[in-house]
């Protein structure tokens, strides 16, 4: 395989969404997300620990601080109104099992922009298979119609 | 809209066609692990110069006179949560003397395993990998080392040489493109004994002759011989019984043990195909044991004694 496509692949699967149910105080929907990793630190790597977008999972899950900005969509919700929120963060990765490679967690703090605002966010999560599947609830308290964004977060690199 | 990619997925997943859908399919009703009945607790042979204990796949605890070097060392029960181990490690990973070295031939999950180096983290003091590896590996306390082809490492009169292997780097997929020298063979040099660790290789004529031009005297061989089928997948990263021995001739070492074999669920081999075939092949070929040695995992051998 070539490195050109090899990058190919990995941008086409940086287009694969992670769906998402949004809770708010009165409706339920859903969504899709997506996630780019502008900057990532990783200390549980043994060399090269700054890395940009091209992120393997050893780099991220055994241990790092990433920067990352993610667009979501939400939809579907009662009353048919669709919205786009634009949010980043930072996050912390942790290693639980093979270095992280088989269950890792994570940490994170954003900070969101949509049509009705902007606001801070705090995010948990937990991811297994080289990070590949993942669960991660972001709680937005202030932010108006969004409450609670569950994340099925599938992510190859 | 082009859809025959759905109509390759759906007879591939209908009709067992693919080789990724069979194998999780043999994982998923892998039969528990079989255990070994005699597992050895102390390795050292005070009566061997060079003794070989087969941990299981490419897992080799090699003694060399006063000292003990650990090929691939892997412990673990699956590989990436999906691929099943057939037969327990054959030796305890808790009974492991001091390792003068330990050398990973590449980063695939079944060579490189982040758990099983934790479990040899206080037995040595280096680990030697081809380059690109130690950025895609955790921080441990002992020294990762990157071996380019034909470096060597050397200490306490052991020397350790890199030598060309014909494999595919990389551990998730498309990192492969960007570590096109992730992958390697060894050579162990000590007392005048020398062995081969072929890693996971495919047959290159070249890269064995080369090897014996610079070390022609080889005691040993530890060469890969499956995965085998489905042949067309495997033949450009892996050799066969058959191509083993010819590699086994080609590198001129004395003795050969077979390695990489009915340990995980990584292919379309029957448990004990790859053994048999090559016990045919050496038949056929008037070879026999003590120049080829098969062992059951956890056996060890004393291929010169003192």
């Amino acid at each position: 395989m070539s490195p050109w496509l090899a990058g190919s692949i990995w941008a086409t699967t940086q287009l694969i969404p992670s769906p998402l149910l949004v809770i708010g105080d009165h409706h339920v929907g859903g969504g899709l997300g997506w996630q780019l990793t502008p900057v990532l630190y990783s200390f549980g790597i043994a060399e090269r620990p700054l890395r940009t977008f091209f992120v393997s999972p050893i780099a991220r899950h055994s241990g790092s601080v990433e920067l990352h900005v993610s667009p979501e969509w939400a939809c579907c919700a009662p009353g048919g109104a669709t919205s786009w929120l634009v949010r980043a963060g930072l996050r912390l990765y942790l290693p639980l099992i093979e270095h992280g490679e088989e269950l890792s967690w994570s940490l994170g703090a954003s900070y969101y922009r949509a049509a009705g605002g902007g606001g801070a966010s705090a995010d948990l999560g937990i991811y297994s298979f080289n990070g590949v599947l993942g669960l991660n609830v972001t709680v937005s308290p202030w932010l108006t119609r969004r409450e609670l964004i569950a994340a099925l977060t599938i992510r190859y690199f | 809209m082009r859809i025959w990619p759905v109509f390759v997925l759906a007879s591939c997943l209908a009709s067992s066609g693919c080789f990724p859908w069979r194998a999780l399919q043999r994982n998923l009703s892998a039969p528990a692990e079989r255990a070994v009945a005699h597992r050895i607790r102390d390795p050292r042979r005070p009566e061997a110069r060079l003794a070989a204990l087969w941990v299981g796949h490419a897992t080799v605890l090699l003694q060399m006179d006063d000292l003990f070097v650990l090929t691939d060392p892997v412990f673990s029960h699956t590989l990436a949560q999906a691929s099943k181990r057939l037969v327990e490690p054959g030796f305890d990973a808790a009974n492991l003397p001091p390792l003068a070295a330990v050398v990973v031939s590449h980063m695939h999950f079944d060579h490189l395993s982040f758990s099983s180096l934790d479990l040899v983290e206080t037995r040595t003091k280096v680990v030697l990998v081809p380059p690109g590896i130690r950025s895609n590996m955790p921080r441990y306390s002992f020294e990762i080392r990157e071996l380019s082809r034909w470096q060597v490492y050397e200490k306490d009169g052991l020397r350790v040489s890199a030598v060309p292997v014909q494999h595919v780097g990389g551990r998730y997929g498309i990192d492969a493109a960007f570590e096109t020298q992730a992958f390697t063979g060894y050579v162990f040099e000590y007392h005048g004994i020398s062995v081969y660790f072929g890693g996971d290789t495919a047959y290159n004529p070249e890269d064995f002759e080369l090897t014996r031009q610079h070390f022609p005297n080889l005691s040993l061989a530890l060469l890969p011989i499956c995965p085998n089928a489905p042949r067309g997948f495997m033949e450009h990263t892996h050799e066969n019984p058959a191509q083993a021995l010819d590699a086994f001739t080609l590198l001129g070492a004395k003795q050969m043990i077979p390695i990489h074999f009915d340990t995980y669920i990584n292919s379309d081999d029957a448990f004990g195909a790859c053994p048999a075939q090559l016990g045919r092949e050496m038949r056929s070929r008037g070879l026999s044991a003590p120049q080829v040695s098969i062992l059951g995992i956890g056996e060890q051998r004393v291929l010169i004694p003192r």
